[in-house]
């Protein structure tokens, strides 16, 4: 491996823009519903279903034509989530004046949903052009995985949204 | 001469490229002045506005006129605060470089366009106002004329992201324009009324807090299926003005 070829270092700022994100977006529901546990719960689905599915990201990639490295992987997840901590950093200001300005529980699940749903697909891009998969299987995996878990994610946070709000 | 346009020293010459030739334009939000450009894209915005704004107001006429020239300037400025740090964030996230000056410049001087472009429809409000139109052509029209000038401020963000062509520049925009169309519907939504039938009583400076644009989307669908959450349509003592 090159010099020109190694992968860029992370960036603390947008890993903890990761963390801090889903926990705001709880808050906007939290806020909305007189009720803390969003606060938790947010990011709880969204680390728990990245750590129970990445291994699986890296098993299924890695056994195709041309899988990239451990290492890469690991690189391309953390970009991509870097990529979803700053995409909530920008939208939840949006979210937040959207919710506050209405009196309606189902506009702020609408709008968190959307928020949550538009950094995941940012998110799910951004991975795959650092995973950029060079065969046909490759591909495949990157789709099926991503379908796999926006699906687990969005269930678990219409249940909660559903459970809080309506 | 050439130099002469590239880098106006007057805050009219900007707003005479933004006018004529916005490809020019664009180029020196990447690399000219971004301080100068903020500022001259602000006075634009608010002149503009705030002169539809009066016009709107005039439909009623007294308070509402002040009341719709505060308000406009308010719900473009507002939109261009909420949605300059989505903008940089999400191409952030799709790998471009941070740089959310630029963006915010970007972003200013789209919505100036707009309301440029809306501002010169001012004749056919007033047109419309002293032909005695009813309330309803009016909003149409009002709609139709913020339609228009709200496409030209996102076809000159497509067209600044489409020359840029960096990482994901397609989601940006897609992202962008969802941002830009809910945070602008709401806030205008929030901050309404702008035009009031000429009969109302009294003028309210913004309405109380209540369901949002999409409350009141999904509300006219369920109305237009003939599903209702009341007994029986607003008498005339309870409609409010």
């Amino acid at each position: 491996m090159t010099v020109a070829t190694l992968p860029r270092p992370l960036d603390p700022t947008r890993l903890a823009l990761a963390a801090a994100g889903p926990i705001a977006v709880g808050a906007v529901l939290a806020l909305r519903a007189g009720d803390v546990s969003p606060l938790a719960a947010t990011p709880a689905i969204v680390f728990g279903i990245a750590a129970a599915t990445c291994p699986a990201l890296y098993i299924a990639i890695a056994a195709t034509k041309h899988g990239p490295s451990l290492a890469e992987v690991a690189r391309a997840l953390a970009a991509s989530f870097g990529a979803f901590g700053i995409a909530l950093a920008g939208l939840v200001l949006p979210a937040l004046f959207i919710s506050v300005s209405s009196t309606a529980n189902l506009t702020t699940a609408v709008v968190c949903s959307v928020v949550l749903g538009g950094a995941a697909m940012i998110a799910m891009v951004r991975l795959a052009t650092e995973l950029a998969p060079k065969s046909f299987g490759g591909v495949v995996v990157c789709i099926v995985w991503a379908i796999a878990t926006l699906g687990i994610a969005g269930r678990l946070w219409l249940d909660l949204a559903a459970e809080v709000l309506l | 001469m050439i130099g002469a346009i590239e880098t106006p020293k007057l805050s009219l010459g900007t707003i005479d490229l933004l006018l004529r030739d916005r490809d020019r334009m664009l180029i020196k939000i990447r690399t000219g002045n971004v301080t100068e450009i903020l500022r001259t894209m602000t006075v634009t915005i608010m002149v503009a506005m705030a002169i539809v704004g009066a016009a709107l107001g005039s439909y009623r006429g007294g308070e509402q006129i002040f009341y719709a020239a505060i308000k406009l300037p308010l719900v473009l400025l507002g939109t261009a605060a909420l949605s300059a740090p989505a903008l940089t964030a999400i191409g952030t996230a799709l790998g471009r470089r941070s740089r959310l000056a630029v963006d915010l410049a970007l972003v200013m001087s789209a919505l100036a366009f707009g309301a440029l472009i809306v501002v010169a429809f001012t004749p056919l409000i007033m047109l419309g106002r002293t032909l005695d139109a009813s309330y309803h052509e009016m909003i149409l029209g009002t709609v139709a004329v913020f339609a228009i000038g709200g496409l030209a401020a996102l076809g000159m963000i497509i067209r600044a992201m489409s020359i840029e062509a960096g990482r994901g520049w397609r989601t940006a925009v897609a992202t962008m324009c969802l941002v830009f169309v809910m945070v602008g519907g709401q806030l205008s939504w929030a901050l309404r009324p702008y035009l009031v039938r000429p009969k109302a009583q009294e003028v309210v400076f913004v309405r109380e807090v209540e369901g949002s644009l999409f409350d009141a989307v999904v509300g006219a669908v369920r109305s237009a299926r003939g599903i209702y959450h009341r007994d029986h349509a607003p008498v005339p003592d309870e409609v409010s003005p």
